[in-house]
């Protein structure tokens, strides 16, 4: 809610405490200089500084130090009275002064004052400092190094420690950091109680190894790979992503290590003998929006796919904004344009389209079943396989029946294949003269996702003119499906939309006027040009393809009609004949069984050895559909009915977009400017040269720079996945700017403390579940989070870390929280997302569909698996400041707002959870009101309530007694919201009342937040 | 309950920028904007820009000089001809500037002495979501600020009970033509307290805020009562400000409890004031429900109302289609002006008509007497400006004889971006958020005010 009620702690506190921490110490280029030329000077002076012309370098120490003409150098080390920056920051002239003043730019005093302290020192430059490889410190023996770290800068400060949390707290603040649910009353009461040595370690150990970590674990990594449910743009119909998000849950519990959780995701599909897992967690780059609106430039959106791709991967591996360069070296950091796109040419060869498909997943794309999908697809390859042996063995005597039954059939006999036969037209040829249609009534009604065949003999007066089509014709814009003459050639329309949302095609070859030819065109039900062919007298015809732009489903009432109509304005001139439609797509040699002009009787009689391929396949279908015997037919229909299982099995199987990488790579481009239409010079594959080199042998393709990135040289990395952890378990990362790690990024809070971590984590085989213990062991995390005001006001943000983290639970916690303590959670894990409750219309209002929420168990999931669709986000997910997944994010945010009181207060799902917390307090801790109320604050916060809050809660459970008592229909209401059913033998008045107390328990600020 | 002030504190001590960054950085002529967006493209050559030579070239080629091989979307992209469409609609000039306007717009034709039309508007963008997303957040992708956020975050609220930034959109069958997504009045980077707030037509014009059924508005009271209770102890053992803000928030929740449905009440709004707006204006839903919504909410002190009114994508069947459109919005948006004048509120606020690009002087589909369509054209489009700022009565820009090239005073969607922040007292160059290393601004790299139309 703009500006009203807004709070950010306020953080000028916090940069003069650092700032005065600064000049307490002698100056460091890193922490102290490079942040006044990164911000104030680099955007001219820096890397894109030959473009515009100018010579001085402040990102340069050569350049920064060089000559400039005539001996005047910006910076004179030791001499602050020569140095050229310091006269041009402070002259009165203003055309001279620096920064120029329409850049609205300003350096204040204390910095210039600094920059000149720093030139008078010697003018020491450094490396920027996440570019130099981390190194252990020293830790004195026996300290844990986060407290050694931590507690070193607090008594420089003058401060000190916290004392430690209370067991209750820190058993809730543990358990939520953790696995994101607050810890059950009995596990708070072992722990409390618990006079065994280690028991936080025990517990630590116990919610590591919980199934519910790697649901916490892996939403933050949902936000940073920008995982949805939808494509995104205009119409942003579902897609299917949702294996990639079981298969990072599995990794996470599995405690995959960082590198490999790294590489599988970049570069699984390129491992050796890569498995369909590690296929699946390349999903990680195909999380990007696709768009398939009309009319745009496929061109365009490939290169913002790609784009995309690096941006994520250089945010949440490498902490850098490389996408500052898609349009010009980076202004602050050292990635040139170049370097951009080499990194680029990783990510644009996997063969997508630049449209995206509207519905479902664009390729590439694999099949992807669950561990029970897994089975039940072996079970039905295997049942397959013995109907289809049981079927072999018969092969000898099926030969001999054949033969036997072929002496039967009459010269005069006809047949043709009625397996999954529609419709049989036009028996005797009919004449069209360019003016009468022949509408034959609703038969051959298909879409876009069926598999469909039509085949039929025609003979063209003209070469011009509509055979057939099944469209409709009382839209002005015609839509539907329909085969049509010009200059002889076929041209075949599947469409909704002709100008944009179609495949259109056309044969390469003409059809001779005035001769038979029989048809047979076929479609697979793929939505692509490629899933059509077209069998001219048996053979496959070459098309050329118009338009591949299906996105919407073409089927239409009305009718199949014969001769004109459909949107074309010329009628055919000829006769049509012998018109089938199947529900199949019929393949080569069934077309060319069709188009054999003999019949059966015919057939029969070509001596054995002159029969073609054709007509021996022609012969044995005839004989298993009209002469073979009940035991064949029956074998025969059990190889068919597996076939089907298996079929219709393998059409609910989920797919996930993954990548793939193109046996030919076209060239990549430096595109000028960014703009997708103007290509520069060719690049080839390469990483930065400001970073370290690919490691020796590593390959040009994803999976060399997937090595590249988790290598021991880099020296990001670590420190920038150790970081992101630090954020959510301190709210704020060392790093400030959990995104850039570049010139413009923060100053670490604690450098020697990240880069221990860091080169720890890495040591230790990029171990997270150790990780994480190894912060929540320290005492820095286990202290106490109550402030008082004298250090409140000397580090609003915490960021010195002399208290413990307290601060806004995100959003999937608050929401978990409650359907936790409500014993209403179900801990089910992984599968297609769910709807759970959300007021009607949202979706529809925005112009997409409504939203059917989901029953039962739907409800009740964790928020993980909400569905999330980017242009509706899940409303109360938004409201409480979750990312939004359009692109990589990876800052947690956090504000105070009205709408989130209106949530917590009025949503149906906190209310079903207070009824349901009432409940369960009621049912489990008897008729006294206080033991209740007691058990309500156990379930929900670990520990009872305190005198004044139990004040509180008795005052409103009074007041509610009162009223529901005298307003029982009121009482009744309150019970109706949500679906799980209640308890019945609880007074209604009583638990009306009950439910008031739950949701002032549910609203309290103590509960929203991890303290 | 805290504030931009202390935001932006944060975000000077974030770049330890000495920068005078108080806000505004001068005088404001209009202090909230009130934004009707037509999603979809409306047509400006049926609409505004009159262009009275196409009646004689009507059916001929758009000559290659003209369409100089601009890209065009990829539906007209196969197209082998361009035939040349004139406006079946007449024009005329109208009140004391003489503004050409076309004939389905009556009612605002009546007003256009308060307007400012701008003929020169131009897009880079050709299809509606890069479009939309490009007029809203000054980009052509997801992820940045919109308008209202930016000016939320920079002036923060003028109200105590109400959002700084709604948004409402029409309701209608037209609405799946041109779907909107939430992030178009997103906060992008900026914290999410600064998106706009949704105003529906249900029965909660804003999400959760009626009390469930079993809770009145007493209980309510009697239940925050004891919550802030509860929460000021928190706060006294925690000794954290966020608890106090937090009891802030739910206030001015069980404020707009009140407030919301007190805004969107009409019942004691004038029937003849009602009515001025047009058959619609009793329909929840409607625009011209929507434009009196917005003066109210303007008289009560948002920041900035935005409006949605989509279907404006005439491809094809523009005759049957154009005039149902301009049916539903022309009076109401003329009466919203023409109200706001009235009080004296136009003085102070700035209204904005306009879509995401234009439509090409070519016909998309079949050309005949009473059917013909138009496809996208981003190189110029009108847009109109009124009230607070603006001078009224000029029309500014021309195009030529085509309506397809700009021949005078090229506005750009950033310099229009720049236009109402510096109405709103905003140097647009001043006003910026670092994210990423970088200090974004609404207008990017880019943005000039255009001087000519400030009064």
């Amino acid at each position: 809610m703009g500006g009203i009620g807004m709070v950010y702690s306020t953080l000028i506190a916090a940069a003069l405490l650092l700032a005065s921490a600064a000049l307490a110490q002698p100056l460091q280029f890193n922490r102290d200089i490079r942040p006044i030329f990164s911000d104030r000077c680099v955007a001219c002076h820096g890397p894109d500084a030959v473009n515009k012309g100018i010579r001085l370098r402040l990102d340069r120490e050569d350049s920064a130090k060089a000559d400039l003409g005539g001996g005047r150098r910006a910076i004179v080390p030791g001499k602050p009275e020569d140095s050229v920056v310091l006269q041009r920051l402070r002259t009165p002239n203003k055309a001279l002064r620096m920064p120029p003043s329409h850049t609205g730019v300003v350096v204040s005093a204390a910095e210039i004052a600094a920059l000149e302290q720093w030139i008078r020192d010697g003018a020491v430059w450094q490396k920027h400092w996440s570019f130099i490889s981390p190194e252990k410190a020293a830790v004195p023996d026996g300290q844990n190094a986060i407290d050694f770290f931590v507690r070193q800068r607090l008594s420089k400060q003058g401060l000190t420690p916290s004392a430690p949390a209370d067991r209750r707290t820190l058993i809730r603040r543990a358990s939520l950091d953790l696995t994101g649910l607050p810890p059950a009353p009995e596990e708070v009461e072992a722990f409390v109680n618990d006079r065994s040595p280690k028991p936080y370690e025990m517990v630590l150990d116990r919610l590591l190894a919980s199934p519910s970590y790697a649901e916490r674990m892996a939403i933050r990594w949902l936000d940073a790979s920008r995982y949805a449910d939808t494509n995104g743009y205009q119409t942003d119909a579902d897609r299917i992503m949702w294996r990639w998000r079981d298969w990072v849950i599995d990794a996470l519990n599995r405690n995959m290590p960082f590198d490999r959780f790294a590489v599988e995701q970049i570069a699984g599909d390129l491992l050796p003998n890569a498995t369909l897992s590690q296929q699946v967690a390349t999903g990680f780059s195909r999380n990007h929006r696709g768009n398939s609106e009309g009319g745009i430039v496929p061109e365009e959106y490939l290169m913002e796919y790609a784009a995309d791709r690096v941006e994520t991967m250089s945010t949440v591996f490498l902490g850098l904004t490389v996408g500052c360069a898609r349009c010009h070296n980076h202004k602050y950091d050292p990635i040139t344009q170049k370097e951009y796109y080499q990194l680029f040419s990783y990510f644009n060869n996997i063969g997508e389209p630049g449209r995206y498909l509207k519905y479902g997943n664009s390729p590439p794309m694999v099949q992807a079943p669950t561990a029970d999908q897994e089975s039940k697809l072996r079970e039905l390859r295997r049942s397959l396989k013995t109907a289809q042996e049981a079927f072999h063995t018969m092969e000898g005597s099926i030969a001999a029946a054949q033969t036997t039954w072929e002496r039967t059939v009459s010269a005069d006999a006809v047949w043709m294949s009625a397996e999954k036969l529609e419709s049989e037209l036009l028996p005797a040829p009919v004449a069209f003269d360019g003016k009468k249609i022949f509408e034959a009534g609703d038969h051959a009604q298909y879409g876009f996702q069926d598999r469909f065949s039509l085949a039929f003999r025609m003979k063209s007066a003209s070469g011009n003119g509509v055979i057939l089509h099944r469209m409709n014709s009382d839209e002005s814009n015609p839509a539907g499906y329909g085969l049509h003459l010009e200059n002889g050639k076929l041209q075949i329309q599947l469409a909704v939309r002709r100008l944009d949302d179609a495949i259109l095609l056309e044969t390469k070859k003409a059809l001779a006027k005035d001769r038979w030819y029989h048809l047979a065109v076929t479609y697979d039900g793929s939505r692509y040009a490629s899933g059509v062919k077209v069998y001219v007298d048996g053979e496959a015809w070459d098309l050329d393809v118009q338009l591949d732009a299906l996105n919407q489903d073409f089927r239409r009432p009305g009718m199949l009609v014969f001769g004109g109509g459909g949107g074309w304005d010329n009628s055919f001139q000829g006769e049509i004949a012998a018109f089938r439609s199947y529900s199949r797509a019929l393949g080569a040699a069934d077309a060319a069984m069709l188009s054999t002009a003999d019949s059966l009787g015919q057939v029969v009689r070509v001596p054995v050895a002159k029969r073609t391929p054709i007509q021996r396949q022609y012969l044995r279908q005839a004989f298993f559909e009209l002469g073979a015997d009940a035991s064949v037919k029956l074998a025969r229909a059990r190889v068919a009915a597996s076939a089907a299982g298996l079929e219709a099995f393998e059409q609910i199987i989920p797919t996930v977009m993954v990548m793939q990488e193109r046996a030919q790579r076209p060239d990549t481009f430096l595109a000028i400017r960014g703009a997708y239409d103007k290509p520069g010079e060719a690049v080839q594959r390469m990483v930065p040269t400001a970073l370290h080199a690919l490691p020796a042998g590593a390959s040009a393709d994803r999976l060399g720079l997937a090595q590249w990135l988790v290598d021991r040289r880099n020296p990001l990395t670590a420190r920038v996945a150790v970081n992101r952890f630090w954020q959510m378990a301190f709210g704020t990362g060392l790093v400030k700017t959990a995104e850039d790690f570049g010139s413009q990024g923060d100053w670490p809070s604690h450098p020697e403390l990240l880069d221990w971590l860091a080169v720890d984590f890495m040591d230790n085989g990029w171990d997270m579940k150790r990780l994480w213990k190894t912060m929540l062991m320290s005492d820095t995390y286990r202290q106490s989070s109550t402030v008082t005001s004298e250090l409140r006001e000397r580090d609003p943000e915490n960021r010195l870390l002399a208290r413990g983290p307290r601060f806004r639970l995100p959003a999937e916690m608050v929401r978990d929280q409650a359907l936790r303590v409500a014993g209403l959670l179900v801990e089910k894990q992984g599968g297609a997302s769910v709807k759970p409750y959300q007021p009607a219309g949202l979706w529809s209002e925005n112009g997409g569909g409504d939203y059917k929420p989901g029953t039962g168990e739907a409800l009740y999931r964790r928020s993980i698996y909400t569905f999330w669709r980017r242009t509706s986000p899940p409303p109360f997910m938004a409201t409480f400041d979750s990312a939004l997944r359009e692109s990589c994010t990876v800052r947690e945010g956090r504000t105070n707002t009205p709408l989130q009181a209106l949530h917590l207060m009025n949503d149906v799902q906190f209310l079903e959870a207070a009824r349901a917390l009432a409940q369960r307090s009621i049912l489990e801790a008897g008729p006294d009101p206080a033991s209740r109320l007691e058990r309500a604050f156990q379930l929900v916060l670990a520990r009872g309530p305190r005198a004044n809050e139990a004040a509180s809660m008795r005052s409103m459970l009074a007041y509610a007694q009162d009223r529901y008592g005298s307003q029982p229909k009121d009482a009744a209401a309150l019970l109706s919201h949500g679906d799980s059913p209640r308890d019945t033998s609880i007074d209604p008045v009583e638990h009306a009342a009950w439910t008031t107390v739950a949701s002032m328990i549910l609203n309290l600020d103590a509960v929203v937040t991890k303290e | 309950m805290q504030s931009r002030r202390n935001f932006m504190s944060l975000a000077a001590a974030q770049s330890l920028l000495a920068a005078d960054n108080s806000l505004p950085h001068f005088a404001p002529k209009a202090k909230r904007v009130i934004y009707l967006f037509m999603y979809g493209g409306p047509s400006q050559i049926e609409l505004f820009d009159h262009k009275p030579r196409l009646a004689e070239l009507h059916g001929t080629e758009l000559p290659p000089s003209i369409r100089q091989g601009q890209r065009l979307t990829a539906m007209t992209a196969t197209q082998t001809k361009f035939p040349l469409a004139k406006s079946i609609y007449s024009f005329a000039r109208h009140g004391q500037s003489g503004a050409w306007v076309g004939e389905l717009l009556p009612h605002t034709a009546k007003v256009v002495d308060k307007l400012c039309f701008i003929r020169s508007m131009h897009t880079e963008q050709i299809n509606h979501d890069p479009g939309i997303t490009f007029l809203q957040t000054g980009f052509q992708l997801a992820g940045r600020p919109s308008i209202g956020s930016w000016l939320s975050y920079g002036l923060g609220s003028e109200n105590k009970d109400l959002p700084a930034y709604v948004v409402m959109a029409s309701a209608g069958s037209k609405i799946g033509d041109q779907p909107l997504a939430d992030r178009v009045w997103g906060s992008g980077f900026l914290p999410s307290s600064y998106q706009g707030v949704k105003f529906r037509s249900a029965s909660d014009p804003v999400l959760h805020l009626s009390n469930p059924a079993g809770i009145d508005r007493d209980m309510r009271r009697h239940f925050l009562d004891g919550l802030a209770e509860a929460n000021r102890d928190q706060q006294a053992v925690t000794g954290d400000p966020e608890v106090a803000s937090r009891i802030a928030q739910y206030e001015m929740a069980y404020r707009m409890q009140v407030s919301v449905p007190e805004l969107t009440d009409l019942s004691k709004e004038p029937a003849h004031v009602v009515d001025r707006y047009g058959p619609d204006a009793r329909k929840p839903g409607t625009f011209a429900f929507h434009c009196l919504l917005a003066r109210r909410m303007a008289e009560r002190g948002v920041r900035f109302v935005q409006l949605f009114h989509r279907g404006w994508d005439q491809h094809r069947t523009l005759p049957t289609a154009l005039p149902t459109q301009c049916a539903a919005t022309d009076q109401p948006a003329a009466a919203l002006v023409q109200d706001l004048a009235e009080r004296g509120m136009l003085e102070d606020t700035l209204v904005v008509w306009g879509g995401e690009f234009g439509r090409t002087v070519y016909c998309q589909g079949p050309l005949t007497a009473t059917e013909y369509g138009r496809d996208h054209h981003p190189r110029c489009f009108t847009m109109w400006l009124a009230g607070g700022g603006i001078r009224p009565g000029i029309t500014h820009g021309s195009t030529d004889e085509f309506s397809y090239n700009i021949t005078e005073d090229p506005v750009h969607v950033h310099d229009l971006h720049a236009t109402i922040l510096h109405c709103l007292g905003i140097d647009h160059t001043r006003l910026t958020f670092k994210f990423q290393g970088r200090h974004y601004r609404l207008t990017d790299v880019h943005g000039n005010v255009v001087r000519k139309i400030l009064s």
